[in-house]
């Protein structure tokens, strides 16, 4: 076993539930599968391009003394990228940081109300975040706001909305398998 | 008020998020005290607008990479070549090497999965007890966050806004106290046990090194880089990164291109999550310093509480509390924009009180009923949670002794900054 395969499954220590990751692939439909890999090539993208962009500027500090004028920031942009589509595909896994402390003392029909009304308050909470979001990128776009120089700011800043949404729409999503069939995948993790 | 907030504090211990419960606060302070809710997410695109940010995908992506490599099993092949001859060092090995492999891959209990999986049936076989042999690697697995480029040290850092290579610096003695707390330990208890594992031969760290060549200036182009001030953090950061690619995957060939969009994934969920609560937890902090909570705190601590000692103690009582219930990165952003002002109150310098944080919190691993390492040591030795409790209690309590001298003594963490 790979450290990474026995982290997969330790980050549902305990779990008897067992959700993972390869679990809800295989559970998952098409839909699933495919906004999957989305998560994964973007992620893989936005981290190949901030490790080129970053070891270009050491080079060019190391060797010419100078370094790429837009650079700082754009890589500043690929971490807010990279960290809330990180946050997406972590609510997918269902590896979130949690406490998680009285589940477990929980008989099973108790667990599920709890996990339903954990699930539900994420998803709110989400969701609010997603709407005030999308009014924050609208207002950019009202004043202009720009980064890099005289680019707008707003398609940069979208990604919040977006992924407030779609972490709200995984909360949601998690409360529907679970009245189909599917076991409660608010387990037990660690915070 | 009171009644949402102990709502919230059941929602969080009944698993819900933490992002989520953090953000719930933020949204409610802002909405009561007037401010347009367009804040919070200000404050997340704050990410954007903190430089030193990049370093954690970096570092983290790099530590997940040397976790896939056969890097650990090289470590502990060297240091047994260059230690094992001593009586008990077999013991300092493990000591040593967990260290190490921390600092670079981050507590997330990795250490225990790559090096304890190796040492442990190597400690067994050289007469070491079992159950102490099980405590040794448990506690092992947590030493090391005192060590650049350790990710808690960062973020305590950003969060607490102090130079992170000064942070870097100041750990160096509390950390290398710890290493040498554990090892003194290792060697009294198994004063009986003198026998070395092996003899020292020079062909066999001849072997050990020719092994590792390409790893080993790792550490000290990284961390020689750090704490000369050569390489700011995240420059250290990249150059990790392009270092450990080159040495897996094209000079070792143990991590197959294949698997990296997976290590990636894996890697930037971890960096996801903490981020996330990172960006929430700026918005949530700027609302209880508008709405004076620490120094509402202040208040209630100094009426009870008058001297830095008894200060100390019940920081450390606390922080062993949290670290019960919460991960060291909940617990940083959460609990640091608090205890700050409370603690520059009672003369405690804030490099000095993020060691105290970090060493605290390390023990936090350690701790029952729900301490991350004790559930990696049983899920990966197959032991009873109980058993490893109790294995690792006699190291605990050695750790907490190192504890407490680092929190009374500020110069082992001061000393060696400037000025």
């Amino acid at each position: 076993m790979s450290p990474t395969d026995a982290d997969d499954q330790l980050t549902g220590t305990g779990s008897d539930t067992g959700t993972g990751a390869a679990n809800q692939v295989a559970r998952g439909g098409l839909i699933e599968r495919v906004s999957r890999w989305i998560e994964t090539a973007l992620l893989t993208a936005i981290l190949l391009a901030m490790i080129g962009l970053a070891s270009a500027q050491v080079l060019l500090r190391g060797s010419v003394g100078g370094s790429l004028a837009w650079a700082d920031e754009t890589l500043r942009l690929l971490v807010l990228w990279a960290a809330m589509i990180g946050a997406v595909a972590a609510s997918r896994d269902n590896v979130h940081l949690r406490i998680d402390f009285l589940s477990r003392f929980l008989s099973p029909g108790n667990r599920r109300v709890a996990a339903v009304v954990v699930n539900l308050f994420a998803a709110g909470i989400s969701a609010i975040l997603a709407w005030q979001s999308l009014r924050f990128v609208n207002g950019s776009r009202e004043f202009d706001d720009q980064v890099l120089g005289d680019w707008p700011a707003w398609p940069f800043q979208v990604v919040l909305p977006i992924a407030f949404m779609l972490i709200a729409y995984r909360y949601i999503h998690d409360i529907w398998r679970q009245f189909h069939g599917g076991t409660p995948s608010s387990g037990d993790h660690e915070a | 008020m009171i009644f949402t907030s102990i709502l919230l504090v059941l929602l969080a211990l009944l698993g819900a998020p933490l992002f989520a419960i953090i953000g719930a606060g933020a949204l409610l302070g802002y909405q009561q005290a007037g401010v347009d809710l367009t804040a919070v997410p200000i404050e997340i695109f704050g990410i954007a607008e903190t430089p030193i940010l990049l370093a954690i995908p970096l570092f983290t992506f790099a530590g997940y990479v040397l976790s896939e490599s056969q890097a650990a099993a090289r470590l502990v092949r060297l240091s047994s070549a260059l230690l094992g001859w001593l009586p008990g060092g077999l013991a300092m090995v493990a000591v040593a090497t967990c260290s190490l492999f921390t600092a670079f891959t981050g507590g997330s209990g990795v250490t225990i999965i790559a090096i304890g999986a190796l040492l442990y049936p190597a400690l067994v076989q050289a007469g070491y007890g079992e159950r102490f042999t099980l405590g040794l690697v448990t506690s092992s697995g947590s030493l090391g966050l005192l060590f650049a480029p350790s990710l808690p040290l960062i973020i305590y850092g950003i969060i607490a806004e102090v130079p992170i290579d000064s942070l870097f610096v100041a750990g160096v003695v509390p950390g290398v106290l710890m290493m040498i707390a554990l090892a003194a330990f290792c060697l009294w208890r198994n004063r009986e046990n003198r026998r070395p594992i092996s003899e020292f031969s020079w062909p066999e760290v001849g072997a050990a090194l020719r092994a590792a060549i390409w790893e080993l200036p790792l550490p000290i182009v990284v961390l020689g880089g750090i704490y000369s001030g050569f390489f700011a953090v995240s420059e250290a950061a990249a150059v990790t990164v392009i270092y450990v690619l080159i040495t897996e995957l094209l000079i070792y060939r143990e991590v197959p291109w294949r698997r990296l969009p997976s290590i990636i994934r894996n890697s930037m969920v971890l960096v996801g999550g903490i981020l996330l609560i990172l960006g929430i937890s700026l918005a949530s902090t700027n609302y209880m310093i508008d709405a004076q909570v620490p120094q509402k705190l202040i208040g209630v601590v100094t009426h009870y509480i008058s001297s830095q000692t008894s200060f100390l103690l019940l920081l450390i009582a606390f922080l062993m509390l949290i670290g019960c219930i919460l991960h060291i990165y909940s617990a940083l952003v959460l609990i640091v924009p608090l205890i700050l002002p409370v603690a520059s109150r009672y003369g405690v310098d804030p490099v000095h009180l993020g060691i105290i944080f970090v060493a605290t919190m390390e023990l936090g691993y350690l701790l029952p009923p729900i301490g991350l390492n004790l559930y990696i040591s049983s899920f990966r030795f197959r032991r009873p949670v109980l058993e490893v409790c109790m294995a690792t209690l006699p190291f605990m309590l050695i750790l907490l002794v190192a504890v407490f001298l680092i929190a009374f003594i500020p110069a082992l963490s001061l000393a060696l900054l400037p000025n």
